[in-house]
């Protein structure tokens, strides 16, 4: 008996040293799955002298035990220990094929146009302010271009030459003033909108002038708006725009549809320059003459210009955006080239 | 208009005032100087140096070293290239420091390694107009260290913009007149001789006294025409006209100093009695500009008793009449013509002239006669000769101007309370309006734009200036229109669309007949539907686009040229058509549209990408429209292959086609182009359609597969309607998940095509037995036995 307890404290330890070595030895999950199998499985080494503790002494069964557990413990430590290496080991190898160096895959990018993201700018800004916006058509008819807005008909804008007309007598809206008359024909005061558009002249196109450009009105009527509401309004606006420290300046100016009339300069840096006045927008107050016209063509006196007054705006999207991103060709907004349009996305 | 500030300080006190200064002080009252020109020599540091030495340069060829005296009580060393000078010569010097008219300013320096303090100039480099080679070599010899600026004349000339409200500034006077009430001076009034006048009726007949209401002629004899003195040619030659001789001169003078055109006729090639009458049409008039003009019925004419026109009212006189070295005795006319006469003869001829532009846009009336006796004073004064009796005149001078009143209130609100009464009275009068009380205000003749209120709150806004008026801010909450509404949704599609890869794309709206090809409407378009302009600039710009696709194609066009294979852009905006043959109405819509063509990725070294297919193009619209049944259902589109119309519900949204093949290859494309034109209206309802959300679901849902074998033609269209009509209620959704084609034949037949679908089947309320889901699954594979005759896998 004695012997047979001192032989199974001698396999005990043989089968825990050798199955360190077979874990120690392992180089792969596999081997190191046998090893483990071959130590700790049903029908493993170690398994077996364990079912032989039934035949230990009693007095030696704490001791055997012992041993027994003893070895359980290192061989699955050992186990546990050559498992991480290896993954580690394996980590380490699927880690030094990746050269994170290599360029990017490709998510598909795209952008918006310069002047959507200008006109929305300016559009956001005036909404913040109390505009809504306002539209109207861009084939219209003289009236709603010129006769409302107090040009006289033989205005040099009104010619051939310079305005694209119609066989039928209409033509291309010259600029976006006409959707004034046709927001006060429908709604009455208070009346704030802003109007961004299309508006054609018949400009050659070149690397200042476009046929077809876009402009950016605004429109303010209610009893008692004066010059001051004019003047806080658009130096907000402009200084919002381009930075709340910008110069903004008013230059007295005429327009038949505003009186008195202003152009609107802003002081700024173009690149590599000193800073200069810009022209960036003509302004007024309405003139009576167009409330007068409204009022006939509405059959009412809802802008009556003894009660109601107000003061109006408007700028070209394509020269803002110029200013803004320091384009100097405008054909460059009409042509879409993508390695243009890249640059704002 | 051009302003020599000389002429100007003949009439307005600008001593002590800087260009600069002036520029302001006009701009700010609303008169823009587009251009400042200086002529002479500017820099106090350009003195006059007696050259005392000139040796060769040690090191160039072509150089001088020379030692100068400036007047500094030493000499100065200068380097000089020039040779046409010999050492005493006097030359201008600039001095470091000198700025010259190219923008260059002089320096101390080494040339070639020898010291240079300065340099010694030619004549254009110092500003003086003349284009000498070599040093300008001074004459009269003027002491050394004398600013070279006094020895020659100098002037400014400033290019003046006027608006078309004030014809009063359209010469020398006028402007003096404002610069006064700018600059608070006392107004320094002219005398003039008072002109004797007669009826002149015997002389003159005016037929046209709506387009003439006045006019006035004086006969000269015994003039000597000849060339006009130096002071007379300085002045013209200072605007920038060309001086011909002494009556043509005075004429033009007076017009720029005065701002009244007139006219002198030879006499002698005058008959007894002007005509003033309307032209016959086709009437034809050689002008004085050496082109011949053919007038149409009822322009303005100043003829004589002969027939002949001898001058177009207002606008030029002509070539036969005018006034020569041979010419002894002239007629001098000056009149008021009609502004609106004078511009439709101008406009029609495309012919404008300093006289007509003054004309068109209103003389002063009590400016006419004026002027014709201080271009009398200056005619007896230079050419000689005698008034011979009284002007003859015909007609009344209009009154243009009036009393208008000032709403004392209403120019407080306005001006938000920044002006006193008194400054803006104070404004009013210097500008020459004359208080008659009350309020009441008497408008100068010269100033006729000044009719009503308004008018004079602008004319004490524009003086007063802007920046004196206070800044108010007040911002109200407004409701959302339409407009914002629509706005906001077509910017979440736009961002959606960039998301994907897709650049925003912004082309002109008038396209060419040519590009039509390439038009994709909504509606198809019948005869008469085109919007065409009367009078396009060129054929590029003929047409009103009624489709946005042609803009998208020369876009796609242009980039190719640039290399781009990848093409991805979106237009949104307005689309024009007529309505339904050419009937009057117009129609203006907005559409979105969307090209793709070719890879969808660039190629790396990670994966070589498909080309865009028809599947892709129709990918976006899921994009657009994220959880909406959309369908595509085939529909032939004339121009495009492959067409199908994008269905939402019962609502055709739009259309998806490819580009022609040939068209293709004719533009280049290396791969198809898919496009979509989409009715941006009805998208922007799907959109803007406030859904509620669908409960999530509570038991699990199964799938089952069947792969079935349709004829290859079969659209995939038609096994969708199959399945839907089915009506199974536990069907949750499908969809396709493979097809499988032989074309050898072997494992299936080439006339064949095997597509699979997964069903998935749910209950809101259980989880489903397996049974249950046999019979769901049987009814609609019988469904598609039935309606296709498909067999199954």
């Amino acid at each position: 008996m004695k012997r047979r307890y001192y032989s199974m404290k001698d396999d005990i330890l043989r089968v825990q040293n050798e199955a360190l070595v077979a874990i120690s030895a392992a180089e792969d999950a596999r081997a190191l799955d046998e090893a483990r199998v071959a130590s700790l499985g049903k029908k493993g080494a170690l398994t077996a002298l364990s079912m032989g503790m039934k035949d230990v002494p009693k007095e030696q069964k704490g001791e055997v035990g012992a041993l027994l557990n003893a070895a359980r413990t290192e061989i699955t430590a050992a186990l546990e220990q050559k498992q991480q290496a290896l993954e580690e080991a394996a980590d380490r190898a699927a880690l030094a094929g990746i050269d994170p160096t290599l360029p990017a895959r490709f998510l598909p990018t795209g952008g918006l146009h310069p002047l959507t993201l200008l006109r929305e700018r300016a559009v956001g800004i005036l909404r913040r302010m109390g505009f809504a916006l306002a539209d109207g058509p861009e084939i219209e008819d003289e009236f709603h271009c010129f006769d409302a807005l107090n040009t006289p008909a033989d205005h040099p804008a009104r010619n051939v030459k310079d305005t694209f007309y119609f066989d039928s007598g209409k033509l291309l809206r010259t600029h976006t003033s006409s959707v004034q008359v046709r927001m006060m024909e429908k709604n009455v005061a208070p009346l704030r909108i802003i109007a961004p558009g299309t508006a054609y002249r018949r400009d050659e196109i070149d690397s200042t002038h476009l046929s077809a450009f876009h402009q950016l009105e605004g429109l303010y009527v209610d009893r008692d708006v004066s010059l001051p509401d004019l003047k806080g309004t658009l130096e907000a606006f402009l200084r919002e725009l381009f930075g709340s420290q910008t110069e903004v300046r008013f230059r007295p100016h005429f327009f038949p549809f505003t009186e008195p009339s202003f152009e609107i300069d802003v002081k700024l840096e173009v690149k590599g320059q000193a800073p200069r006045w810009i022209e960036v927008a003509g302004c007024g107050m309405v003139d009576p003459a167009v409330f007068e016209a409204v009022c006939q063509s509405r059959k009412d006196r809802a802008f009556d210009p003894n009660e109601v007054t107000g003061f109006a705006f408007g700028m070209g999207l394509e020269r803002l955006a110029m200013i803004q991103w320091g384009i100097r060709d405008i054909r460059l907004l009409i042509e879409n080239d993508v390695r243009f349009l890249r640059q704002f996305a | 208009m051009n302003v020599s500030l000389n002429w100007l300080s003949e009439y307005v006190d600008l001593a002590g005032k800087s260009v600069q200064e002036l520029d302001d002080l006009l701009t700010f009252a609303g008169i823009e100087i587009e251009g400042i020109h200086s002529k002479g020599v500017s820099s106090d540091k350009i003195v006059v140096a007696q050259i005392m030495e000139a040796v060769q340069h040690p090191n160039a060829d072509r150089l001088k070293v020379t030692q100068v005296d400036a007047g500094e009580g030493t000499l100065r060393q200068i380097v000089c290239g020039a040779q046409n000078y010999k050492v005493g010569d006097k030359v201008p010097c600039a001095l470091p420091g000198a700025a010259l008219p190219n923008g260059f300013t002089i320096g101390e320096t080494k040339m070639r390694s020898v010291e240079s303090k300065g340099m010694l100039c030619s004549g254009s480099e110092i500003g003086l107009t003349d284009k000498e080679n070599g040093l300008l070599i001074l004459e009269g010899d003027p002491a050394v260290g004398t600013p070279v600026k006094t020895l020659f004349a100098s002037d400014v000339l400033l290019e003046v913009e006027v608006t078309p409200n004030r014809p009063d500034l359209l010469s020398h006077r006028g402007l003096a007149y404002e610069l006064e009430a700018l600059l608070e001076q006392e107004h320094r009034s002219v005398e003039l001789p008072e002109i004797a006048t007669v009826h002149g009726s015997e002389w003159i007949e005016n037929d046209a006294p709506d387009a003439c209401p006045f006019y006035s002629l004086t006969k000269v004899t015994g003039v000597t025409v000849k060339d006009s003195p130096d002071w007379l040619k300085e002045r013209l030659v200072s605007i920038g006209l060309r001086p011909i001789n002494n009556i043509v001169d005075i004429t033009n003078f007076v017009l720029h100093e005065m701002g009244q055109p007139l006219h002198a006729f030879d006499a002698a090639q005058v008959g007894v009695k002007m005509h003033l009458r309307g032209a016959k049409a086709n009437e034809k008039f050689s002008a004085l500009n050496g082109s011949e003009y053919e007038l149409k019925a009822g322009d303005l004419v100043i003829s004589d008793d002969r027939g002949e026109v001898l001058a177009l009212a207002g606008v030029m006189g002509g070539v036969t009449s005018g006034v020569t070295e041979s010419t002894t005795t002239i007629l001098l006319e000056s009149a008021y013509f009609d502004p609106s006469k004078v511009r439709a003869t101008s406009r029609a001829l495309i012919l404008t002239s300093d006289s007509s532009y003054r004309f068109e846009r209103g003389v002063d009336p009590q400016n006419v006669m004026p002027a014709a006796s201080r271009a009398l004073q200056l005619i007896l004064e230079i050419a000689g000769g005698s008034i011979e009796g009284d002007t003859a005149v015909v007609g009344n001078l209009p009154e243009t101007t009036g009393i208008v009143e000032l709403d004392v209130a209403r120019l407080d609100q306005l001006m938000g309370g920044s002006i006193s009464l008194s400054d803006a009275e104070g404004i009013l009068q210097r500008l020459g309006l004359t208080n008659v009380g009350e309020n009441q205000w008497q408008v100068p003749s010269r100033r006729a734009d000044l009719q009503r209120h308004i008018d004079l709150v602008e004319e004490i806004a524009r003086v007063h200036g802007l920046d004196r008026v206070p800044s108010r801010l007040r911002a109200t909450f407004v409701a959302a229109s339409d407009i914002d509404a629509a706005t906001d949704l077509d910017m979440a599609m736009r961002r959606s669309l960039a998301a994907i890869g897709f650049y925003e794309a912004q082309t002109i709206k008038l396209i060419s007949e040519k590009q039509m090809i390439d038009a994709l409407p909504l509606r198809p378009l019948q005869n008469g539907d085109v919007v065409k302009v009367s009078h396009p600039l060129s054929e590029d710009h003929a047409i009103l686009r009624p489709s946005l696709v042609p803009g998208l194609i020369a876009t796609a066009e242009r980039n190719v040229r640039q290399g781009v294979k990848s093409l991805r852009f979106f237009e949104m905006g307005r689309v024009f058509r007529h309505n339904g043959g050419g009937k009057a109405r117009d129609i203006e819509s907005e559409d979105l549209a969307i090209l793709l063509s070719g890879p969808l990725a660039p190629d790396g070294w990670a994966s070589h990408p498909a080309v865009a297919s028809v599947h892709d193009a129709k990918a976006i619209v899921a994009a657009l429209l994220p959880g909406r049944e959309v369908q595509f259902v085939p529909k032939e589109r004339a121009g495009f292959v492959l067409g199908c119309d994008v269905v939402v519900g019962d609502s055709t949204i739009g259309v998806v086609v490819r580009l022609l093949p040939s068209r293709e290859r004719e533009l280049d494309f290396a791969h198809p182009v898919w496009l979509l034109e989409l009715d941006l209206g009805k998208l922007r309802k799907l959109l803007g359609r406030r859904q509620a959300v669908e409960e999530l679901p509570q038991f699990p849902g199964s799938s089952r597969d069947a792969a079935m074998e349709v004829p290859a033609t079969l659209p995939a269209l038609q096994i969708d309607q199959a399945i839907r009509k089915a009506g199974e209620s536990l069907l949750q959704s499908f969809e396709c998940f493979d097809v499988f084609t032989d074309p050898t034949g072997q494992k299936l037949d080439e006339s064949k095509k095997s597509i699979a679908y997964r069903f998935v089947y749910r209950a809101a309320d259980r989880t489903l037995k397996t049974e249950e889901i046999d019979v769901a699954h049987k009814k609609v594979l019988d469904a598609l036995v039935q309606t296709l005759g498909v067999t199954f896998r």
